[in-house]
């Protein structure tokens, strides 16, 4: 599949441009407040104290791009011919360890063989999925479970 | 808050397959249909308001031109308002402000949706396997698994089960309460279509944790409806429907922030503002249209407008409470999931036919207040940060 991508392209604006950045250079950058080392995703003025102009007193930083399932879905059916061949997949929204909520694909997983609900509470950690060499080129955060140890 | 009380004294209601008519003659045609219906002419509305569902609340509408051109309607003002299915509400809060300052004596509050028809259209086209485009400014996760509202809507039935125990066969209790309604409405889509929970569960899985038949109508139609003061309404040809109350809330109040919007919807100030309006408690409620785009969107409204306990609504649905004979019938008319899907305007439509008495086989005795919900607007996905309204409507004083 090199060079080519038949699906919806992400839509890098103003305010998540250097998030898509971080992506290119394997890292999952979140917004962070200088003052009082909240984090959130996407870009937010912080929400417990006072703002300087513009929120300037927040900037990108490197989380760890390790969290826990929050909530999770089995997509089984075919919505889109482009996406025949993924199906079925596991779209989960995940409970970063610094707080923000981020919702990717969990890849490594038998989806046909798993329900839903029983990945919910499980850890996961971010893979990072290239494709740089199409036009205006990207990388994807995905997921994966951690497997447990022993 | 004013003392100007608004009521509805005429209705225009498409629905069924409209192949081959744009959303604009839909409503235009809606629109005249209204007109007919409140016995007034053209010119006696010099008020607009078009319902377009647009997505989250940013985007501007894709086509141009409207219904009060096309109709040619002497209107003082139009502009479009809506937010993803908060339509029929929306338009009655916008055309308030209008009617109580006397800047207009009708207001027609119109909008339609083709969704059915392109749906088929793009079927008949086929798929000529070009690339997407990219996904909207400010959207997220179309390029890793976001592809209709059911990829994120089953997040709240998935996270509900995970921590209330909620199970996949009490969302098909609830289907099949409301497909029990539809089936008393020959305009509904599933119409003489009877399911039974054993036939949701062996339905297909769309997105686990949903089945299809927790997923709503895809759907045709155009719905209108006339505005006036309580006072003009004395005269109406129609018996009027009074707007007792309306309340709104946001996900983004604090829902959103306390990560509980997966399992609560913003109903909490929006039902306390609209019953204080309307002066009601729960339990004087004769019918509840519930926004039902999915089962679980029901059943979290069961249990945050409190006819049952949070976590509980699983229970509730079972024990048969919503369905015919049930002690709040919700639906009436068979709503999103079983009738027809047409945003918030589906379960104003049947609102305000059983008010008036017209609901046929389906008609509830004696009823005398109603509430119709409207839900929308993701903001981006996961955000989920959607508006949830309330609005009681009545019989009145």
């Amino acid at each position: 599949m090199t060079g080519e991508w038949t699906k919806a392209r992400p839509n890098v604006d103003l305010d998540n441009k250097e998030f898509w950045d971080g992506l290119a250079e394997h890292q999952l950058l979140l917004w962070h407040c200088g003052e009082c080392g909240a984090w959130y995703w996407p870009k937010a003025y912080c929400n417990r104290h006072d703002n300087q102009p513009f929120a300037a007193q927040m900037g990108w930083r490197p989380a760890s791009g390790r969290g826990r399932v929050f909530s999770a879905n089995i997509h089984r059916w075919v919505f889109d011919p482009h996406w025949a061949d993924d199906v079925p997949y596991a779209y989960v929204l995940v409970e970063l360890e610094e707080g923000p909520l981020i919702s990717s694909m969990l890849v490594d997983l038998d989806a046909a063989a798993t329900e839903a609900v029983s990945l919910i509470g499980r850890p996961v950690e971010v893979v990072y999925e290239d494709h740089l060499d199409v036009e205006e080129g990207f990388v994807l955060p995905k997921f994966r479970l951690v497997q447990a140890e022993g | 808050m004013g003392n100007t009380r608004l009521a509805i004294v005429g209705l225009g209601s498409i629905t069924g397959p409209q192949l081959g008519r744009s959303r604009r003659m839909l409503t235009s045609e809606a629109a005249r249909l209204a007109i007919e219906d409140a016995g007034l002419s053209r010119q006696d509305i010099d008020g607009a308001v078009e319902m377009r569902a647009a997505p989250g609340g940013g985007d501007r509408s894709t086509f141009v031109d409207a219904f009060t051109r096309m109709l040619n309607l002497p209107v003082n003002f139009y502009f479009p308002i809506g937010r993803g299915g908060a339509l029929a509400s929306l338009g009655i809060a916008a055309a308030y402000s209008f009617l109580e300052r006397g800047m207009a004596n009708y207001v027609l509050v119109a909008g339609a949706t083709d969704t059915r028809s392109r749906a088929e259209a793009a079927k008949l086209l086929g798929h000529r396997g070009r690339p997407h485009d990219r996904e909207k400014e400010g959207y997220w996760g179309s390029p890793v698994g976001e592809l209709r509202a059911v990829s994120h809507h089953s997040w709240m039935a998935a996270r509900h089960m995970a921590t209330y125990g909620t199970t996949s066969r009490q969302l098909g209790a609830i289907a099949v309460q409301i497909r029990e309604w539809a089936c008393k409405n020959p305009e509904a889509q599933m119409y003489g279509k009877h399911i039974t929970v054993e036939d949701h569960q062996a339905s297909p899985v769309i997105v686990d944790p949903y089945h299809l038949f927790d997923v709503a109508q895809v759907s045709d139609g155009a719905c209108a409806f006339i505005l006036t003061t309580e006072e003009r309404a004395r005269d109406a040809k129609q018996k009027p429907v009074q707007v007792l109350g309306q309340g709104f809330g946001d996900v983004t109040g604090s829902l959103w922030w306390e990560k509980l919007n997966y399992t609560h919807m913003a109903v909490e100030k929006a039902r306390d503002l609209a019953f204080g309006q309307a002066g009601i408690s729960l339990s004087d409620l004769d019918a509840a249209m519930l926004y039902d785009c999915f089962t679980a969107e029901v059943l979290f409204q069961l249990e945050d407008y409190g006819w049952c306990e949070k976590g509980e609504g699983g229970a509730f649905a079972e024990s048969g409470a919503i369905g015919p004979g049930g002690s709040i019938p919700v639906n009436t008319g068979g709503g999103l999931l079983s009738a027809y899907h047409f945003d918030d305007c589906t379960g104003f439509v049947e609102a305000v036919r059983q008010l008036r008495g017209t609901a046929g086989e389906r008609q509830l005795a004696d009823a005398a207040t109603v509430m119709f919900t409207s839900h929308g607007g993701e903001l981006l996905s996961p955000g989920m940060c959607s508006i949830h309204a309330t609005t009681v409507l009545g019989t009145g004083r």
